[in-house]
């Protein structure tokens, strides 16, 4: 530290001999001083670059955030996916995954929400659906046939009987009778969903096995969970999504999709239908239970 | 860093030592302290290669904190020592107040901090429910038009204007063409001229009606009111719009039996949102706040009416929470009126209640309102409620347009005000007049 010090000394006497700099008096630095602690530049300029944090926002709220396009560059600055960039303006609106989250001080207990309005999200392709209950609000991806007024339920409770569950409401998976379709999946109780969040899509609970339940997702792989994790029932919105038309190149570039590199390549291995059997039965049972705070 | 300094720097580079790099660089902050959010590396290389992925930053050695134990440090030796802990200096705390580095105290340190939160209406508040939450909010029933014998005072062509109709469409002329020096005046700006050369026009009876002279116009002055709803405390703050006041008081509109049936009347409740949705939750207040807006002898005390605009300085409210806004706050005038009058301790009737009336335009749209304040005893859903009185959406003119819509060649609507309604100049006139009759 010290050789650090003399040397940092010994060149700001060098620049102030060195005529070909740019002025050293520009330079809103202090001198360090030589003992003691180790004063370095002054600095009153934020260091970061704002490209991250607008998601660094930890209190949650119902208001759009306004977000920042990477383009497809990473931080270092190159481009890391291709075909990003451009594309309408988007505000992303804080989506609460962790359906069975309880209200500050409400308890423990099974609650209903009324869904205020159900509305397009440019962010996924799913519609949001904006759910008031008690004293908070807070966005939640919609099911089918969501309308605003519905009244929907969220319980953390397994019954011995299982559950005759409306569409959109959430049930733990060990209280759904075998054969409903599902979507938003956890696969760790409390961490949120994860899983079948897309437009349309839907799992299938196929059996339940002694704690645990196994769940068919939309491609067709089978993954076990323990039954205490929440899933809501139906299918999620905007089932169309699949079947709409792009018409023309222009949309895609709204979409924020970029032509992709017009080069003649040789397909390799990876190109071609594939005929390959299931892969085996994902199971994420004896890993430990996260609790999200 | 400042740029200046970046940019020398970067000239520079090629003089350093090849070991100070931006490593060392790091370490050397302004304040010697540990940076609480940690600051990303910085690289002054200009090739290439220090533009590829640099590793993370090495975690600093965990600290144990042994209690008891004495650390011995290069304090005293005034030098660094390896081997030796680095001397740890107490907090310092100035004895005197600066207050250029005021650190406020914690949520809980503070004084006014309690553990019951407080839930505050403001002027900036969209409540989700409307005017639901807030009949539910105030303990009031809602009766859906004016009452009629506000109505039959404006009909009487001893309390009407000379030239009624065309001096109310100069007005609207003056507020949405003529008040400006660009094309068109914004809403904020004619919904405020609009409301002010309506207020004129009714002062202009003063004349013949001498006690108009009784009566002031207040702006921007800050309303508190406190009540217990049930197990919570609300509070309403905040200026509103302007508040027209009087030196004597309005006398009540519905009958002493209209106000003793309100008892059987039951408040709509929205299971599963709670009523206090929405409402900003404190937990630092003052209890019983109760504040009229104005000292105590001023000569103007009893609020008359309030002129609210929808579209308020940046924040703006749908029709249905702009009503919420006009009854919340029509409610709180009155509930600090009594306060004061008969004391802060809930009366389930009082002798005299307390009537004021509300204005809220947009521009074109009116929403008027007349509340009545019956009692004072709000924390239980039964017994005697209050009353409002709310007529909404009352259009003055359909179409003030600076330029015709023309579709296919035809003009649909033409340039200039059209689709004037006298109604709601009458209605205006009708609540400016009650008291002064």
């Amino acid at each position: 530290m010290t050789m650090a010090l003399s040397g940092l000394t010994g060149l700001f006497r060098s620049l102030t001999l060195c005529s070909q700099t740019a002025a050293p008096s520009k330079l809103g630095s202090l001198v360090p001083c030589a003992v003691g602690q180790c004063r370095g530049f002054l600095t009153t300029t934020s260091l970061e670059q704002n490209r991250t944090l607008w998601k660094q926002i930890d209190k949650y709220t119902v208001r759009p955030i306004g977000m920042k396009k990477t383009g497809g560059r990473d931080h270092t600055g190159r481009v890391r996916t291709h075909g990003i960039g451009g594309g309408h303006k988007q505000r992303y609106r804080m989506i609460d995954f962790q359906r069975l989250h309880y209200e500050d001080g409400k308890g423990s207990k099974p609650f209903e929400e009324k869904v205020v309005e159900v509305r397009y999200d440019p962010c996924r392709s799913a519609d949001i659906a904006l759910v008031a209950g008690g004293n908070r609000k807070r966005w939640i991806i919609a099911t089918e046939n969501m309308q605003a007024g519905d009244v929907i339920k969220t319980s953390g409770v397994i019954g011995r009987m299982a559950v005759s569950a409306n569409e959109g409401d959430a049930y733990p998976l060990g209280a759904l009778p075998v054969g409903t379709l599902v979507n938003n999946l956890e696969l760790l109780p409390g961490k949120g969903s994860e899983y079948i969040r897309a437009a349309g899509t839907s799992g299938v609970l196929l059996r339940k096995v002694n704690g645990t339940a196994i769940v068919q997702l939309p491609s067709k792989r089978q993954v076990q969970v323990l039954e205490t994790c929440i899933v809501t029932v139906g299918r999620v919105s905007n089932i169309d999504h699949n079947k709409r038309i792009i018409g023309k190149a222009g949309r895609n570039r709204w979409l924020g999709i970029r032509p992709s590199s017009g080069l003649w390549q040789r397909k390799g291995g990876w190109a071609g239908r594939k005929i390959k059997p299931l892969p085996p039965m994902k199971s994420f049972v004896n890993l430990p239970s996260v609790t999200a705070k | 860093m400042l740029s200046e300094t970046a940019s020398c720097l970067k000239a520079v580079s090629p003089l350093w030592p090849h070991w100070l790099s931006g490593e060392t660089l790091r370490r050397l902050s302004a304040h010697g302290a540990v940076s609480r959010r940690q600051q990303p590396q910085r690289h002054f290389g200009v090739s290439l290669r220090h533009t590829a992925k640099i590793p993370p930053p090495r975690k600093p050695r965990e600290k144990v904190d042994i209690p008891g134990l004495e650390l011995i440090t290069y304090g005293e030796r005034m030098h660094y020592v390896p081997g030796l802990a680095k001397p740890v200096n107490p907090d310092w705390e100035k004895d005197f107040k600066d207050p250029r580095f005021y650190k406020s105290p914690t949520l809980h340190d503070m004084p006014l901090y309690k553990e019951k939160p407080c839930y505050i209406f403001n002027h900036r508040t969209n409540a989700l429910e409307g005017v639901r939450q807030a009949l539910w909010l105030t303990k009031t029933k809602l009766i859906p038009n004016l009452p009629p014998q506000l109505l039959s005072l404006a009909e009487k062509p001893a309390n009407q204007i000379q030239d009624q109709d065309e001096r109310v469409q100069n007005a609207i002329k003056h507020a949405r063409f003529w008040d400006t020096t660009v094309e068109r005046p914004d809403k904020l700006k004619y919904s405020n001229t609009l409301l002010h050369n309506l207020l004129h026009l009714c002062a202009t009876l003063q004349s013949s009606h001498p006690a108009f002279g009784r009566r002031l116009t207040a702006e921007k002055y800050s309303l508190a009111a406190t009540w217990t709803r049930g197990e919570d405390v609300l509070q309403i703050r905040g200026q509103n719009g302007f508040l027209l006041s009087c030196m004597d008081p309005l006398a009540q509109v519905s009958g002493k039996q209209e106000v003793m049936e309100t008892a059987e009347h039951t408040l709509e409740t929205f299971y599963p949102v709670s009523p206090t949705i929405d409402l900003q939750k404190v937990h630092v207040y003052k209890e019983n706040l109760n504040c009229t807006g104005f000292i105590g002898d001023y000569p103007y005390p009893h609020a008359h009416t309030l002129y609210f605009q929808e579209a308020d300085a940046g924040h703006k409210l749908q029709p249905e929470q702009f009503r919420a806004k006009m009854l919340m706050f029509t409610f709180g005038n009155a509930l600090a009126r009594a306060h004061k009058l008969y004391g802060t301790q809930p009366q389930s009737i009082l002798d005299r209640p307390v009537t004021v009336q509300a204005v809220g335009t947009n521009g074109r749209i009116f929403q008027f309102m007349v509340f009545q304040l019956n009692t004072t005893d709000l924390r239980g859903d039964d017994g005697i409620k209050n009353q409002v009185w709310l007529e909404d959406d009352v259009e003055l003119y359909d179409f003030a347009k600076v330029r015709p819509l023309i579709k296919k060649k035809q003009v649909k609507v033409p340039a200039g005000l059209s689709g004037y309604k006298p109604e709601a100049f009458s209605k205006f006139l009708a609540l400016y007049l009650h008291g002064a009759v």
